[in-house]
């Protein structure tokens, strides 16, 4: 500002003064431009790793005990406690390192500058809203294979290898691309149709197996003004947690697994239009909520736990989200989705079952070892106890449930799991292809069939080009089932 | 890009208005034939302006209700009043979203990037409107170009040149980006601004001998005082609900701001269902602010009313 | 006047424009730059790839979606929000009774309006979006709430659900939540406008609505310009993206079917979703021309406008 002050001025500054004040201007900012464009993407190569700590039998990863684990949590459904307990598990085993830990809700904004930079967080819970594309982080060779872990002895029972104590389904679900495992899925979510047994005794029915079950145990609720469905309507990618396990069992695996692999014309099997016009007849027939299209999945989750509708296709994380509303009465429960009729390929009873809550360890951490022995420990029966216990989910590590108390939900959850047995499906789009699964086959391609603004063969034709796009566009990483 | 040049002020409009700036009000009646109107007219624009108020009021007054009411009631039934005054509603929104601290680190920001903003948008926009320069031109359409680039966009390169000069997560780090990113607008606005003032004062300042800072600084500043606070107010607006840039640029949770609190509390309503604590928190960022906007409202008025017809 | 000129120029200049250019213009640049590789945003490797990403915006049906959308803010939102706050403001300040000694007043509790309308300008347009999302509800908001109660019942739109509706809803939230600030702007300049000049108009026969278009109009027009761009700015950016991203329909806003999908927002999600930000990097230089070409239409409207006058 004032900088004119300072000097005494005869005559006014002439051309010459100008031309040397910008020659001078000139050689302060040619450097400082130097210095900005080292500025532009970070430094990338910047490897520093801690050092490895020694192995023992109480330390098999080799954890460094004085290096600080830094931990980033996506603070969700889930909350934090759980994690926090857990750290405090790992602060005891090695009183030395620190835990630098940090919640946040806005997982992308806030890390992916430090992906950039070459200097991510050890360990990541990457979830939510604003979830990293996980294609993409293991395209671009970002992680940290989580084999060691999975070869690391249990902490319950170090004649185990983790890999040994984990439900069906969780060590595949982290495989991209052969044998390297990149993720691991804390928490494991059973997906099917939620509704009140309360409700439905009220009604004198129980849950129906066949598509002609269901149209007549819709007709009795409407007839009670009870509206038989409602979903997440300004999220309909909620439809598939019972339309697409109908659709395996309509059909088999294998349509699924077509489906998964964006294979041509895997939406035209027949098994997908029979369920497409099942599912189209419910809106057909009324037996949808009023105003369920514009209603987001807390609002549709409200509406049934006040028991204007009877069916919510959902996942487990339900009965801690919706808990608030839910009355102490409501006898919470979740069936595996209605199937058509005795010809359909798998047994009523098939499931969607998966893991969910993916934790990361980045290619460029500087403590990948703290980060696995951190896992290590949430995947010991106490800390999954207690995250069972405290936000009413299934974890990871099969079993874990004995000697606890489980909330209603839970317990149907536990149940349907084991009437399930082998068939459990799990299909892929959501992790593969999330812009695909969410935002086309859901909300244009389903949503709007659901809506009543498009018939199922159109949405099917829709779905199918969306297929089509995503199996050629260059930008995506594509991968197959094994 | 000569299309887009900020025309000088409007005297050539209604020259009448130049001279004769003070509201002169006329002691004679107005005419009988226009009395009618008159009163149709003031039933309907009352009428009018009753129902916009009411329309701006309600979602206001609901909310601060709501923000005592238990979350099965904000569902079940949102139009009733709450059963009791469920005050917890408010302790845990205080402290889940850290109301105190962020209130106090927001105002730091805010106030700091205010000053910095209208001084450092008034000199530049001094200079490119009062003086004759080679280069004045493209520095004026660099600026006011910087309305239109999309914030999103910097974020990522924006975070290194930061890290680089170890002004992340800083107070007065994210004071200085404020600044540079409220300066578009601001230079705009007092450019034209600026243009509009008399020059016979200023050379009469400059004549009796005091430095072009000084002129500046004693005669034009205080001139433009109506100008200051109008652009003032939407900086203030701007920069109190900014959100996008703290999230990526201040992630240190000791130095968050109140946006980044509400948002935070917004965001987790979607996964814990917490709608009263959310509708407390918000009703607590919302009546300092009003508050603010009601005591002041006056000055607020007077200065936009110097400053609006020029 | 020229002495110590161009000491004082550069010294007034350089830390704003130092500021500027480091926070803002040099960010900028590199993104523009990062348009022209394939960076995911996800890691610091990346290759050059020339105008790929342009030519994929060419054919991307999404992108048209929202280039549409983005250009209708751009011309409704300022033409429908500086029209209803001037007429406000008009109201205000010359709706009123006529008192004894005055040709023209404002209405009685004109400062009480002026308060209330200001009300929703304080508030975080995140939180005014949650609001509004109560109220949108099909089942027990507000709106729907109400048809029921005036006896309407047969008519319950889905709103945010309805793809025809949706970005309807969106717009009118943008304006309940600016229009206030431009009421207060625009009375604080027609408070300003002599009397004289009404009594006059008023004397030559002219009724108020056409003294709106002969006075106050014109002399606000500098007011009415700045606010229009302003707001077309709002709605091109940070505004419509906040309030589609927290209401509408879909993981991350911008349905039904695309029906509300706005350029920024599709800056995100490209961004922050699917892990491309070289081409987020792209529509967001498309959205930097738009916003260009409306600054620079509605100063030229705003000039051929002033030569009437």
């Amino acid at each position: 500002m004032g900088s004119t002050s300072a000097q005494s001025n005869e005559g006014g500054l002439g051309r010459r003064d100008l031309i040397k004040r910008s020659a001078a201007v000139g050689l302060i900012s040619v450097p400082a431009m130097g210095f900005l464009s080292a500025c532009a993407s970070g430094g990338g190569t910047s490897n520093d790793q801690v050092e490895k700590g020694v192995k023992s039998e109480k330390n098999p990863l080799g954890v460094n005990e004085s290096a600080e684990l830094d931990f980033v949590l996506f603070d969700g459904g889930f909350g934090q406690q759980y994690a926090k307990d857990a750290i405090k598990l790992f602060e005891a085993n090695y009183p030395k390192a620190k835990v630098k830990f940090t919640p946040t809700q806005k997982i992308t904004t806030e890390l992916q500058p430090r992906f950039n930079g070459g200097t991510p967080p050890d360990l990541i819970d990457n979830s939510g809203a604003e979830q990293m594309d996980m294609g993409v982080l293991v395209g671009q060779k970002q992680l940290t294979d989580l084999t060691p872990l999975l070869d690391a002895p249990s902490i319950d029972d170090p004649s185990k290898k983790v890999r040994d104590t984990l439900r069906p389904g969780i060590v595949e679900m982290g495989q991209f691309d052969g044998e390297p495992c990149w993720m691991l899925n804390y928490a494991y979510t059973v997906y099917g149709v939620w509704y009140s047994q309360k409700a439905l005794d009220s009604l004198d029915a129980k849950y129906p197996e066949t598509w002609d079950e269901m149209l007549a145990v819709c007709e009795k609720a409407k007839k009670k003004d009870i509206a038989p469905w409602t979903y997440a309507g300004k999220h309909p990618y909620y439809l598939p947690f019972s339309l697409y396990p109908m659709i395996g069992k309509v059909g088999g695996r294998e349509v699924l697994d077509a489906i998964d692999n964006l294979e041509p014309k895997a939406w035209e099997h027949p098994a997908v239009k029979a369920c497409f016009e099942a599912y189209y007849e419910l809106f057909k027939k009324g037996y949808i909520l009023q105003g369920t299209p514009g209603l987001d999945h807390i609002q549709s989750q409200t509406a049934w736990t006040e028991g204007k509708a009877l069916f919510l296709p959902n996942g487990s994380w339900v009965e801690n989200e919706a808990a608030k509303t839910m009355p102490a009465d409501f006898g919470l429960a979740v069936s595996a989705p209605t199937g058509l009729d005795s010809s359909d390929k798998l047994p009523f009873g098939t499931i969607w079952a998966a893991g969910g809550e993916p934790f990361i360890v980045p290619a460029k951490a500087k403590n990948p070892e703290a980060a696995m022995e951190q896992l290590r420990i949430m995947l010991s029966e106490a800390s999954s106890k207690s995250f069972t216990q405290s936000v009413k989910s299934l974890s990871a590590l099969n079993g874990g449930t004995t000697g606890i108390e489980l909330s209603p939900g839970l317990k149907s959850g536990v149940a349907a799991l084991e009437k399930a047995g082998t068939n459990v499906v799990n299909p892929r789009l959501q992790d593969w292809y999330v812009a695909l699964q969410k935002e086309k086959i859901g909300v244009a391609g389903i949503g709007e069939m659901m809506a009543g603004r498009a018939t199922p063969a159109e949405t099917i034709k829709k779905i199918q080009k969306f297929a089509d796009e995503a199996a050629k566009d260059p930008n995506i990483k594509h991968y197959k089932h094994q | 890009m000569k299309t887009t040049d900020i025309p000088p002020a409007d005297d050539e409009r209604i020259p009448a208005l130049r001279t004769d700036r003070v509201p002169v009000v006329r002691k004679t009646a107005a005419p009988a034939d226009t009395k009618r109107e008159g009163t149709v007219l003031n039933v309907f624009s009352h009428g009018v302006l009753i129902i916009w108020a009411i329309m701006v009021v309600l979602p206001l007054l609901w909310a601060v209700m709501t923000s005592f009411k238990t979350d099965r009631a904000i569902f079940t039934s949102p139009w009733s009043l709450p059963d009791a005054l469920h005050f917890e509603n408010w302790s845990r929104a205080w402290t889940q979203a850290h109301m105190s601290d962020y209130f106090l680190n927001t105002v730091l920001v805010v106030g700091g990037s205010l000053v910095g903003t209208l001084l450092f948008g008034s000199m530049a926009a001094y200079v490119l409107a009062r003086f004759e320069f080679p280069g004045n031109r493209f520095l004026y359409f660099l600026f006011i170009g910087g309305m239109s680039f999309p914030i999103i966009l910097a974020l990522v390169p924006l975070f290194y040149v930061m890290q680089n000069m170890a002004l992340l997560n800083t107070i007065h780090g994210l004071i200085l980006v404020y600044i540079a990113y409220s300066l578009p607008f601001t230079v705009f606005f007092l450019t034209a601004f600026f243009r509009t003032l008399p020059t016979s004062v200023a050379e009469a300042a400059f004549i009796d001998g005091a430095s072009h800072t000084r002129t500046f600084f004693q005669v034009m500043l205080p001139m433009a005082k109506p100008g200051l606070i109008s652009v003032g107010i939407f900086n203030f607006l701007g920069q109190w609900n900014q959100y996008l840039l703290p999230t990526v640029l201040n992630t240190d949770p000791d130095q968050k701001v109140l946006s980044q609190g509400l948002v935070q509390l917004a965001v987790s309503q979607g996964y814990k269902g917490d709608w009263s604590g959310l509708f407390a928190g918000l009703v607590m960022a919302m009546l300092p602010v009003l508050a603010a906007y009601v005591v002041f409202q006056r000055q607020v008025v007077a200065g936009l009313t110097a400053g609006a017809v020029k | 006047m020229q002495h110590g000129k161009y000491r004082f120029i550069v010294g007034f200049l350089v830390v704003p424009l130092a500021l500027y250019a480091l926070f803002v213009i040099w960010p900028f640049i590199q993104s523009i730059y990062y348009s022209l590789t394939d960076w995911s945003g996800l890691s610091p490797e990346f290759g050059f790839v020339g105008l790929d990403n342009y030519t994929r915006l060419l054919d991307d049906e999404i992108f048209w979606k929202s280039l549409q959308h983005s250009l209708t803010f751009a011309v409704v939102l300022p033409l429908v929000t500086v029209g209803f706050a001037l007429f406000l403001a008009f109201m205000l300040n010359v709706g009123g009774r006529r008192r004894k000694g005055a040709a023209v007043t404002g209405v009685r509790g004109s400062s009480f309006y002026k308060i209330v309308y200001f009300f929703p300008q304080v508030l975080s347009i995140v939180i005014v979006a949650l609001l509004f999302q109560f109220a949108y509800n099909p089942n027990s908001g507000a709106i729907n709430s109400f048809l029921r109660a005036v006896g309407l019942g047969s008519v319950q739109p889905d709103w945010l659900g309805d793809p025809d509706l949706a970005l309807i809803c969106v717009m009118i939230v943008l304006v309940w939540s600016t229009v206030g600030f431009f009421v207060v702007l625009f009375s604080a300049g027609m408070a300003s406008i002599p009397r004289d000049f009404y009594e006059a108009a008023l004397l030559d026969g002219a009724n108020r609505f056409t003294t709106f278009f002969r006075i106050t109009l014109p002399l606000l027009w500098d007011t009415v310009q700045s606010g229009w761009i302003y707001m077309g700015i709002l709605a091109l950016g940070a505004e419509s993206f906040a309030v589609v991203q927290i209401m509408t329909v879909g993981p991350s806003g911008g349905g039904p079917d695309y029906s509300t999908i706005v350029m920024p927002l599709y800056v995100y999600q490209k961004a922050f979703r699917d892990g491309q930000a070289a081409y987020a990097t792209t529509i967001g230089v498309a959205l930097l021309l738009v916003t260009l070409a409306f600054a620079a239409v509605v100063m030229k409207l705003g000039r051929r406008e002033r030569l009437e006058f």
